[in-house]
């Protein structure tokens, strides 16, 4: 499983999508779009617009209800339980609620996902201490996540999806618990992750994060999408 | 990494994460292991003893009057036509009173004012293998009462039957107890291991969420099942080599014990032992994580 696209322009393609929740609940309503390698795409809305809806959907945790979810070529109805692992360990998601381990300390919890890869212990070593450093959480390396303050979780959330540098990335309100500082720093991770080809697409209501932006802004609400 | 070395590094951290249900689950196999194989150890020893026994088995026809030659070969005709057997002797009066005062010992003087006529005329007769089960010597004893001339037919009858109920009820505590084994075996391994699994559920939803595979998961609790099963059995069978060698040691001697001469379990069945036991442990510890492979 890889996101190599036959279209090699295309990492996402959503056509005609929509989810509805049991028994009647609407979160998606026939959506469509498409995101390009290399892009950076905002995808606004207020909250219950169904962008955490649509970042489920990208990552598998949810099936549509009708339409078509191709992630680098492949339908994701389509794929087996092997293939969504194989899936999941390209995407680096960061969610919401974190999910963080709290017990586990911040080096831990970024190094499970390039764990699950079989990177080597040096390697997970030197990429976990490099994004310690840019999201400025350095001197919290060895304390468990529990212990952190939300800000401080986000950023490692973030890390954590960050580690691979994958080929896709989802954000789901990145900046949400964050100052302003910290909101740059994220940010500039971002930036640099698009600019070493990364696609990304952060799920935000967040306007001070996108409003000088020359990236794609989709706006979601009450479960449709609109190009800005 | 590797996954073999994630998957060891992860048991470590599990086993010390746990360690005292792990150590309690390891005693409980141990002492399963011990239950059962001690029977098992005594059933196979008696199971030895009487195969020895039935070497010595024979049985003793008397005969109403002394045979001529020509009965002598008819008796050995018809012995021989209800089964093949190992050997006939046809033992005079002299002969069985000489056994008889052999037998005696220093306690011959007994027979001082005896002579061998009161003594019946016998015939020895030591059956073939097929014929040392209990049901086989039976009808074998009743063909030979049967023939002309027999006045009664003798082989410890009473003797062989109490010792073939007692191999009986020893096979059926090997069973239930090879039972007993199985069952609590798998039930206090996997919920042993669906503990920890269970302390780790939220960790595994996120290694699913990270894309770990199923092996990546299932790898680590297969591997304490495992070190379970094999720690456990062979901690056990080595309590029964102890208890086996103390036995041994204290009740090997003159007496009742002499007549066994005790054997330990040979290597083949220890090694099934020990390969049964690892299989349940690994397929305990599947069941508890069968579930937690659907998130």
């Amino acid at each position: 499983m890889s996101l190599q696209s036959s279209d090699n322009s295309k990492i996402v393609d959503i056509v005609r999508v929509t989810k509805i929740y049991p028994p009647d609940v609407m979160a998606l309503r026939d959506i469509s779009f498409t995101a390009r390698r290399g892009e950076l795409v905002f995808l606004t809305g207020a909250s219950g617009a169904g962008k955490t809806t649509l970042l489920k959907l990208l990552t598998c945790l949810e099936r549509p209800t009708k339409g078509l979810i191709e992630i680098g070529g492949n339908d994701i109805n389509k794929l087996n339980s092997k293939a969504v692992q194989k899936l999941r360990q390209r995407i680096g998601v960061a969610y919401q609620d974190f999910r963080l381990l709290p017990k586990q300390t911040v080096f831990q919890n970024i190094a499970m996902a390039m764990e699950v890869r079989f990177k080597s212990p040096k390697e997970i070593k030197q990429r976990v201490d490099e994004l310690l450093e840019m999201l400025s959480i350095t001197e919290k390396r060895n304390t468990p996540s529990g212990k952190l303050s939300r800000g401080e979780q986000q950023r490692v959330a973030i890390a954590r999806g960050a580690a691979n540098s994958p080929p896709l990335i989802l954000a789901d309100e990145p900046t949400g618990n964050l100052d302003d500082e910290a909101t740059e720093k994220v940010m500039a991770l971002f930036k640099q992750l698009n600019a070493q080809g990364s696609s990304i697409i952060i799920a935000t209501h967040d306007t001070s994060i996108y409003k000088d932006t020359h990236h794609r802004l989709l706006h979601l609400q009450h479960g449709q999408i609109t190009e800005k | 990494m590797s996954i073999i070395s994630f998957i060891f590094s992860q048991t470590a951290r599990n086993i010390r994460h746990s360690w005292s249900v792990q150590l309690m689950t390891t005693f409980t196999v141990i002492l399963s292991v011990l239950i059962f194989s001690f029977f098992y150890l005594i059933y196979t020893n008696m199971v030895e003893a009487g195969s020895r026994f039935g070497d010595d088995l024979r049985l003793i026809v008397y005969l109403d009057e002394a045979p001529s030659a020509e009965m002598k070969k008819l008796y050995t005709k018809k012995i021989n036509h209800f089964s093949e057997v190992e050997k006939i002797t046809f033992i005079s009066p002299d002969q069985a009173f000489l056994r008889l005062e052999k037998q005696l010992g220093a306690e011959r003087g007994v027979l001082k004012d005896l002579n061998s006529s009161f003594l019946p005329y016998s015939i020895d007769i030591y059956p073939n293998k097929e014929l040392r089960n209990l049901s086989k010597i039976k009808g074998f004893s009743d063909y030979l009462s049967s023939m002309p001339g027999v006045s009664k037919v003798q082989y410890g009858h009473s003797w062989i039957e109490r010792f073939s109920y007692f191999i009986k009820l020893l096979r059926f505590i090997v069973i239930l107890s090879g039972t007993l084994l199985i069952f609590t075996t798998t039930f206090m391994v996997s919920y042993t291991i669906r503990l920890t699994v269970v302390a780790r559920h939220q960790e595994l939803k996120v290694l699913r969420y990270l894309g770990a595979s199923n092996w990546y998961i299932k790898g680590p609790v297969l591997v304490e099942g495992f070190l379970l099963g094999f720690l456990g059995s062979t901690l056990g069978l080595a309590a029964l080599y102890v208890l086996f060698q103390w036995i041994k040691t204290n009740f090997s001697g003159p007496g009742f014990m002499n007549l066994f001469t005790l054997s330990f379990l040979p290597l083949s069945h220890i090694m099934l032992i020990l390969v049964v036991s690892i299989l349940l442990c690994t397929s305990g510890s599947m069941i508890s994580i069968r579930k937690l492979l659907r998130i």
